[in-house]
């Protein structure tokens, strides 16, 4: 009701602002967020990319939402929800007076038919996986939904939190066919889908009378921004100096080496967040001949200096990672913390001799006639081409001959679903430990995600206690063991773990990143200038 | 006049053929999947399998061959695996922002390097001369990314003037003239210098010949006899370099576009091609090698027009 007496007031503002003749004004509701890529669509449950999560986020709605601190699950779309005994059933309430941009109202139905189609083999969703084993969805009453399972998924709302979750609108799915989420998207979000040409931009304006947003955002009602436009800015110098001459107010994509540069300009100002779970690291393939001694892979992650590589590569932008998720993530066994590999090459020169890796006269070792000269497959990019050559280099002072190859990312996904490769070098988003490990652990799971040919039965056996697991404990110990296992056998060699950064406008109010996908902005409720 | 343009477009048609047979072999040899691409990083690898099939990528080449000429020649180009819009439409939004750019950097730049060129031949060897000669050694030799750098540091950053990323509207609006000023300029600048030389070097020619000659001991103006009798005729072979240096500006448009954001036919061939979005990258470069055809028979028709020999042949 208040929001009904608020509006008029709102458009007599609206009215005249627009009739002042200063520009600065009006614009003050709009501005352009600079990314380096764009998504290949808009379909929350076709696409993967991290540029389709930033839109999508603030397009349309989840039933449920993270906080910023990457662990709290709070509302979204449902206001509370139960779970039944047995954690195979769970109960959403959801929100009334939850409309669609184009005005029509959001039911039980829409819910029911969007996770339906998220888990549909029909749509060829690359993630359904993410929706757990879902035995059906139903409708209660128009505002009730029975999400039912074939077996407990103790990840659910988190994996829901994600962009892959988002509510859509039935007949805008139908209505629109091969275009959906190319020529228009119809969501419950606090931004509404206005145009997108590929590769350029993509612009979103204000739902008016959006109030159902998450609790732990300030703003309970409309968002303040009119309008908001992405814009595709491949070249990096040129991102960073939008930012500095206004020409973009918010950007998460500025180069590490910018970034002492903008926290002493002015008229920007740096926010960085540590709860962000993307990590950087090198897989080893371990039946690979070269890879397979665990004795090697050991050595390998002591000789390379991850906080010199922080420092002197990433600008000491990065946190050096020694876990293969961040030690702040949900389910982190904090048992591993002392025994994770730090960097220590005499030990790796003195551990690769014990185990009979002698050195040759060009300074590599070699074992039965096997040599140590492991090929990485990495992708193409300035990135990867330093993080690697910086490894072959701190490798190459123990006796390992790393080669590397660099592939277009384009190429470079098939070539990883390959067995030719040694190593491969990949940075991953995630929400929790269980969300890393089921990916990239599951024997099932190769040749890819798994890309190690980690195939080992009591890993699978964890990997199901915890994802079936019915409390936080037994959850949290049994991914605890998996992480305890795979660190012992060093299958792969951790180098960083990226923080998010959120650069923005000094004229705006303090941006809190949040890390969802990484997606910084989430759902952008509370970008504001300052009044 | 006629016939020159029939005659030209007679000569097209195998020269269309043959791009359509090359785009479609160099886009089948460029590595890349766009099977996987669409799928994206995690897809199980039976995913990726049936979006190949859909996408028509498991059957033969010649197959896929004779599929792309048979919608080619009814006009239909396909949809891009990466967008799924149809690619005629993308190829529409892209050529208009090119064609823009094209025109706002030539529009400034052949005046200003034929009159610097005229300028450099009259005071030959004067400091005039080779401050010009010097000038248009530094346009050719820089690489554009560098202008274009340059441009964005002082003009963009420094001084704050003009806008550096996106297309701010259509040619004709303020914005869109402030958005197009940079890009235009870093590619202009590299245009400058050969014209400026070229036209230089013809004209010192033409200053030599015996119709000039005769046109000063008529006793007519210097500068009627430098415009009239000696730049008409010096303008020729400065044609045929504007020509081939339309080809180099396309080539230089993808790096500007890239650089400034800027939504063309460049930036589009590029990105289309390094995503293995096949139907993309076989239209853009159908449309390239339209754009060179056609600027090939501009080029004839403006030598028939300043050269009567010509159209006699």
């Amino acid at each position: 009701m208040i929001h009904h007496s608020r509006k008029p007031s709102r458009l007599m503002l609206a009215g005249l602002l627009a009739a002042l003749p200063l520009g600065g004004m009006a614009t003050a509701q709009e501005i352009t967020i600079v990314r380096e890529v764009d998504s290949n669509n808009y379909d929350p449950q076709k696409s993967v990319a991290r540029a389709a999560a930033e839109a999508l986020f603030m397009m349309g709605d989840t039933l449920v939402s993270l906080e910023p601190d990457m662990q709290t699950i709070t509302d979204g779309l449902a206001h509370k929800w139960e779970v039944s005994e047995d954690g195979r059933t769970y109960t959403f309430h959801l929100k009334d007076g939850v409309t669609f941009c184009d005005g029509k109202e959001m039911t039980a139905e829409d819910v029911v038919y969007s996770i339906k189609r998220w888990v549909d083999p029909e749509t060829k969703s690359p993630v359904a996986w993410r929706a757990g084993d879902v035995k059906d969805v139903v409708a209660i009453d128009d505002k009730t939904v029975e999400y039912q399972l074939e077996e407990p998924f103790s990840e659910l709302l988190y994996q829901l939190t994600q962009s892959f979750g988002t509510i859509v609108d039935k007949e805008n799915v139908e209505a629109l066919g091969e275009d959906y989420g190319i020529s228009g998207f119809n969501g419950t979000g606090p931004y509404c889908w206005e145009s997108w040409t590929p590769r350029d931009k993509l612009v979103m304006t204000r739902h008016e009378g959006y109030d159902w947003g998450p609790e732990f955002y300030e703003n309970d009602g409309a968002p303040h921004m009119a309008k908001v436009t992405w814009q595709v800015v491949p070249e990096e110098n040129t991102r960073t100096v939008a930012l500095l001459t206004g020409q973009s107010q918010v950007t998460q994509y500025i180069p590490y080496i910018a970034i002492d540069q903008m926290e002493q300009a002015p008229n920007v100002e740096v926010q960085k967040s540590d709860e962000a779970f993307w990590t950087y690291f090198m897989g080893f393939k371990i039946d690979k001949d070269t890879v397979a001694d665990p004795v090697v892979r050991s050595a390998m992650n002591l000789a390379v200096n991850q906080e010199a590589l922080a420092e002197d590569l990433m600008f000491g932008r990065v946190e050096p990672a020694y876990s293969y998720v961040s030690q702040g993530a949900l389910d982190w066994d904090e048992s591993l913390d002392s025994e994770l590999l730090r960097y220590d090459p005499e030990k790796a020169k003195q551990m690769l001799d014990e185990a009979g890796w002698t050195v040759g006269d060009d300074g590599v070792r070699a074992k039965d006639g096997v040599k140590l000269q492991p090929t990485a497959y990495v992708f193409a990019g300035s990135t990867w081409q330093k993080i690697s050559e910086f490894v072959q280099a701190e490798l190459l002072k123990i006796g390992v001959d790393m080669q590397i190859q660099a592939f277009d990312a384009t190429v470079a996904w098939g070539k990883l679903a390959t067995q030719e490769f040694d190593m491969f070098g990949m940075s991953f988003p995630y929400v929790s430990s269980g969300d890393a490990l089921n990916l990239y652990f599951r024997s099932e799971n190769m040749p890819t995600p798994n890309r190690m040919n980690w195939d080992d039965e009591e890993t699978d056996t964890l990997l199901d206690k915890g994802k079936t697991a019915l409390d936080d404990e037994t959850r949290a110990s049994a991914y605890g063991e998996v992480l305890k296992k795979v660190h012992e056998a060093a299958v792969w060699l951790p180098l960083y773990h990226e923080p998010m950064y959120v650069v923005h406008s000094a004229e705006m109010e303090p941006v809190v990143p949040h890390n969802n996908y990484g997606a910084g902005l989430y759902k952008g409720l509370d970008l504001k200038f300052k009044e | 006049m006629i016939d020159t343009i029939v005659r030209r477009l007679l000569q097209s048609i195998p020269v269309l053929i043959g791009v359509l047979i090359l785009g479609f072999l160099l886009i089948q040899l460029s590595p890349g999947d766009p099977a996987q691409v669409f799928a994206g990083a995690m897809a199980p690898p039976e995913v990726v399998e049936e979006i190949r099939r859909d996408m028509g990528l498991d059957r033969p080449m010649i197959v896929q061959f004779w599929g792309y000429l048979e919608r080619v020649l009814q006009g239909d180009l396909g949809r891009s695996f990466i967008s799924n819009k149809t690619v005629a439409s993308e190829l529409a939004d892209a050529i208009v922002p090119t064609l823009e750019l094209m025109f706002a950097c030539l529009i400034w730049s052949i005046p200003l390097g034929i009159a610097m060129g005229t300028l450099g031949a009259v005071w030959r060897g004067s400091i005039l001369d080779r401050a010009i000669m010097a000038f248009s050694v530094a346009g050719v030799s820089l690489p554009i990314f560098f202008i274009c750098l340059l441009l964005i540091q002082w003009l963009g950053v420094k001084w704050q003037l003009f806008p550096f990323i996106g297309r701010g509207g259509p040619l004709w609006t303020v914005d869109g003239l402030r958005h197009i000023a940079l890009p235009a300029l870093s590619l202009g600048l590299i245009f400058i210098g050969p014209v400026a030389r070229m036209t230089r070097s013809s004209v010192l020619e033409v200053l030599k010949l015996d119709h000039v000659r005769t046109a000063r001991s008529k006793g007519l103006k210097e500068g009627r006899v430098i415009l009239h009798h000696a730049l008409r005729n010096a303008l020729l072979p400065v044609i045929t370099l504007v020509g081939l240096q339309a080809g180099y500006l396309l080539g230089g448009a993808v790096v500007t576009e890239t650089i400034f954001s800027y939504p063309g036919i460049g930036r589009l061939s590029v990105g289309a091609i390094l995503s293995a979005d096949y139907p993309l990258a076989q239209g853009c470069i159908l449309v390239l090698a339209l754009a060179f055809i056609l600027i090939n028979m501009i080029v004839d028709m403006l030598y028939a027009m300043l050269d009567p020999r010509v159209q006699g042949k």
